[in-house]
């Protein structure tokens, strides 16, 4: 019996498997005799391309000019728990030495920050606190509970502490949405005039947001005598929404309170057709975070296992909305100028 | 001279032309890679990427299986994400508090039973399969926010080992899907039911009049497609250490781009477990190389789509001009 010959196909598939596997072994010997490049030690990740992020990525390039520290500023493709993952992990694998990311799910990273401390890197989150027992030292955010609770005291106190309120949550898969909703919920049932009329939540657009919004008001007609939103796209869309109904003549006027500073808010404030906003410091997150990793990097060490570092926020209202800025840079400085004595213990001799 | 290549049964090829492409192509993507970053051919690299490879196989699998019968499940992630708001509930401490080996076969029972329900939908009521499987998408995914309220469950450290642990350099999960991978092999090449299930996907009405029951093929495929998307949410709950109902949000693209990279026929009847590990592979290589690569960011997703389609695209060129070498030569 004699055997058959190999068909085209396969003599093609070991010659590639040959080629392949030559080429990445003569690389592989190649770069062990020689030297690599220089990488950036420090990476701030970026969950998508988003007006917050951008702010963030701007406070690391600052860290990064103003101190001579490598930082490389990625942005991903989708705020979710398994597209951080995977970047991260490329990065990871890459080699650099320190990474400042949002935990999109806190409970979600602590997998995260543990493989990466296991790995011997520099862990610290910006944006939201993680979750309990997770593997980082340091969480540089907006302290949600107090910021949302800052918001709907002041949105009680624009209503007279009397009235309905459009309570607006943006994604309910983002982990501060139940933080937000409850701290909302506490402050309202502190007025027994002020009741939450509706709760509308579920969105991650400014379309969605506005629909939602305004299906909302005109289901409810006159009922709804104030809005709050604790989230970026919900903010907007409210603002711009309210703005055009407040500026309607005989239209009752509805109070607004609403988070983080796009342009078409500042407008909206600066023109009276809504009340406030509350600016968070994203600047101020990119760069704090960026320092304490150049400093763990230097040998500085955690006071404790974990820290919550509050980066702030400022009621912007007409009186300082072409101001605040001032103030939210000064609040940076002076974090950053505590980060040495209040965080962290100077690296043994 | 003809080519020697057989088609059907006892093919003497290892692989298929098409999977021989899709190596190529890997190749070419590996080398470019590891020129560009030293740290590309590290354990590190191997073990961290192969998970992903791993996961993308099984989201895909459960997309191609559907495919293969000339149908598609939309309800992919969703069901993955409903599967993981399950397990979450069932595992963690602060819920049911059972242990993973009793909350694991319970959360696998969403896979057939949800699958069950689309094919014998589809089937029996006479509805298109994309109107299906989209309604249930929303169905489910409704049905994660509301019970879960957008909390995340912790999942025990205890059952960590399986999405993070491995045998030596090899993760856990790539032995797992491998042995699955040949599993589908001889469903599909070696057995009569998976003749049955192309066959289906090939010429529904002359299976029929075979003395097939198509309709039952349908519904088997999308029970064996549920069973693919929980095993992903199992999977993906251990490797990130929680139960998160946004888990499955961004399967569908996963599903459908590896599935059809690898070779899947989105019109039924070609489906090549290998081509998918391959596409897997292909897949993540891509993600991987626009990291490594420090491709700007903002327009990741536009070259990522971009290559996906350039990789098809070679690989139907490739096969075009194989055929007219064949019938020419």
């Amino acid at each position: 019996m004699t055997a058959k010959p190999m068909t085209r196909n396969n003599i093609l598939l070991l010659a590639t498997l040959g080629v392949i596997v030559s080429a990445l072994g003569g690389i592989k010997f190649w770069q062990s005799r020689h030297a690599a490049s220089a990488l950036e030690p420090i990476v701030l990740y970026e969950p998508l391309p988003h007006p917050y992020c951008n702010a963030v990525g701007d406070g690391a390039k600052a860290y990064a000019k103003e101190h001579g520290v490598g930082v490389r500023v990625v942005v991903g493709q989708e705020s979710t728990m398994a597209n951080l993952n995977q970047n991260i992990e490329s990065l990871y694998t890459v080699g650099h030495k320190a990474f400042a990311f949002i935990p999109v799910d806190p409970a979600g990273a602590k997998g995260l920050f543990t493989r990466l401390k296991n790995g011997g890197r520099f862990a610290v989150a910006y944006g939201a606190q993680p979750a309990e027992g997770s593997d980082t030292p340091f969480a540089i955010a907006t302290d949600t509970q107090s910021a949302a609770t800052l918001a709907a005291e002041k949105l009680c106190e624009l209503m007279g502490r009397k009235g309905k309120v459009l309570n607006v949550l943006e994604s309910l898969t983002d982990a501060n949405t139940p933080i937000r909703k409850r701290a909302i919920e506490e402050v309202v049932a502190k007025y027994p005039e002020v009741q939450i009329i509706q709760t509308v939540g579920d969105v991650t657009t400014e379309q969605k947001a506005r629909e939602k919004i305004e299906s909302a008001l005109v289901a409810r007609g006159d009922e709804v005598d104030a809005v709050i939103c604790t989230g970026y796209t919900t903010t907007v869309a409210a603002a711009t929404l309210l703005a055009e109904h407040n500026r309607k003549p005989g239209a009752k006027r509805i109070r607004f309170v609403g988070l983080d500073t796009d342009e078409r808010v500042l407008a909206a404030i600066r023109e009276g057709g809504v009340d406030m906003t509350l600016a968070q410091n994203p600047f101020g997150h990119g760069y704090i975070s960026c320092a304490l990793l150049d400093l763990q990097l230097q040998g500085w060490r955690p006071k404790r296992a974990y820290q919550f570092v509050d980066a702030g926020c400022v009621p912007v209202t007409q009186a300082n909305v072409d101001a605040f800025q001032g103030g939210i840079e000064s609040m940076t400085k002076t974090i950053v100028g505590e980060l040495k004595t209040k965080y962290l213990e100077a690296p043994a001799k | 001279m003809s080519s020697t290549t057989e088609r059907g049964f006892g093919q003497p090829d290892w692989v298929s032309g098409r999977t021989l492409g899709l190596i190529m192509f890997a190749g070419v993507l590996a080398i470019v890679m590891a020129l560009a970053s030293p740290s590309f051919l590290t354990a590190d690299t191997f073990y961290s990427q192969s998970r992903y490879i791993a996961f993308y196989v099984l989201v895909a699998l459960s997309q191609a299986i559907c495919l293969a019968v000339g149908d598609m499940n939309l309800a992919v992630g969703a069901v993955g994400s409903i599967s993981t708001v399950a397990f979450g509930l069932l595992v963690s401490p602060n819920h049911a508090n059972l242990s993973p080996w009793v909350a694991v076969p319970l959360v696998f029972l969403i896979g057939p039973l949800t699958g069950l329900m689309h094919g014998l939908v589809i089937t029996r009521l006479k509805i298109d399969a994309f109107i299906v499987t989209l309604s249930m998408m929303f169905v489910y995914m409704g049905l994660r926010s509301g019970i879960s309220g957008g909390n995340a469950y912790t999942v025990p450290q205890s059952f960590w080992w399986l999405g993070q642990g491995g045998l030596g350099w090899m993760p856990y999960m790539v032995v797992i899907v491998l042995v699955m991978l040949c599993g589908v092999s001889v469903l599909y090449g070696r057995t009569v039911l998976g003749r049955w299930l192309i066959a289906t996907g090939t010429n529904p009405i002359a299976t029929q009049f075979s003395g097939i029951d198509t309709r039952r093929m349908v519904v088997i495929a999308h029970a064996i497609s549920g069973c693919f998307a929980v095993l992903a949410a199992i999977f993906w709950a251990s490797q990130s250490g929680n139960a998160a109902p946004q888990t499955g949000d961004d399967w569908l693209i996963i599903s459908f781009a590896v599935a059809i990279i690898g070779g899947t026929g989105l019109k039924g009847n070609l489906i090549s477990p290998f081509g998918i590990l391959m596409g897997a592979i292909i897949f993540k290589l891509i993600q991987h190389a626009l990291v490594i690569l420090k491709v700007n960011d903002n327009y990741s997703n536009t070259l990522l789509g971009g290559l996906i389609l350039l990789a098809i695209i070679v690989d139907r060129a490739r096969e075009r001009f194989g055929n007219q070498s064949n019938a020419t030569g």
